[in-house]
């Protein structure tokens, strides 16, 4: 069973290769949806031919996500939505970017092991941010496994055999590990 | 003489300088645990402060955390976002 230990100043993180796996394919899927490349992949609007735009690297319009992962993890900042739109003009690419760069931390952390096939300790890992990326992960599985009050229960009554039932497990587990983490750090 | 003013040309509202709050709203995801943890570490709120409105997030829906200019605010709600807490700023309704 994987454990998060506070090794001096810093925290560590013991894992079996199956549970490596999962997070990292996880981590994988969720850069997909954030998009990996570089911001003008992201933001490739028509703003590209204008050579302001361009030199300030600010999108003209950034437009709400469609999909439902996407608009938790960037949400909107008003409930007035010209007022959201603007704010999102202005920090979108910095928000999305940051949660980047920490699910690429934690997908570089794991690399290691997968790569070797074997579980093992990540050692050195900072907490902060590996708090954030499982936080981003179990909200991206939450909203495609519509998470409620009761999911839970939902959850116990599943037969084993139903597909969700491994995606409900891999959920609950990653609460886990956070709370596992919080644990040390409160 | 005075010229009274029209009706567009007094607008209550926009003289009285309201704050900005930050509000951050419940969900079923994060965990109370976190969500004080992040309060902590933003805010510099206490322990008990900081779970005093982790719990007030999770009983009443809502809870504002912080107050102060537009900017202040939309820097607050970012780094909340940053934190996958779900935050939203508005005007303070109360006068």
């Amino acid at each position: 069973m994987s454990n998060f230990e506070k090794v001096g100043s810093g925290y560590s993180l013991d894992l079996t290769l199956d549970e490596a796996q999962i997070l990292i394919n996880l981590v994988e899927q969720l850069l997909e949806l954030l998009g990996e490349g570089d911001f003008f992949h992201h933001y490739d609007s028509n703003n590209l031919d204008d050579p302001l735009a361009q030199l300030l690297a600010m999108p003209s319009e950034i437009v709400t996500p469609d999909d439902p992962v996407l608009l938790r993890l960037l949400p909107n900042a008003y409930a007035d939505p010209e007022a959201a739109s603007d704010f999102r003009r202005y920090t979108e690419p910095q928000l999305r970017g940051s949660k980047q760069r920490n699910l690429r931390l934690v997908r570089e952390q794991l690399t290691v092991l997968v790569d070797e096939n074997h579980g093992g300790v990540i050692e050195e890992l900072d907490a902060d941010i590996w708090l954030k990326a499982i936080n981003d992960l179990r909200i991206a599985l939450s909203i495609r496994l519509e998470i409620n009050e009761d999911s839970f229960e939902t959850f116990e009554l599943l037969p084993d055999e139903d597909p969700q039932k491994s995606v409900y497990a891999v959920y609950f587990w990653l609460g886990w590990l956070q709370e596992n983490l919080l644990g040390l750090l409160l | 003489m005075v010229k009274t003013l029209s009706k567009e040309e007094v607008n209550i509202s926009e003289l009285i300088d309201r704050p900005w709050i930050t509000i951050v709203w419940d969900d079923p995801v994060n965990l109370m645990n976190y969500v004080t943890h992040v309060f902590i570490k933003l805010f510099g709120f206490s322990k008990e402060k900081a779970h005093e409105l982790m719990m007030q997030v999770h009983n009443e829906g809502r809870a504002v955390v912080s107050t102060g200019t537009r900017e202040e605010m939309e820097r607050d709600v970012q780094r909340l976002h940053e934190h996958g807490l779900w935050a939203t700023l508005q005007r303070d309704d109360k006068i």
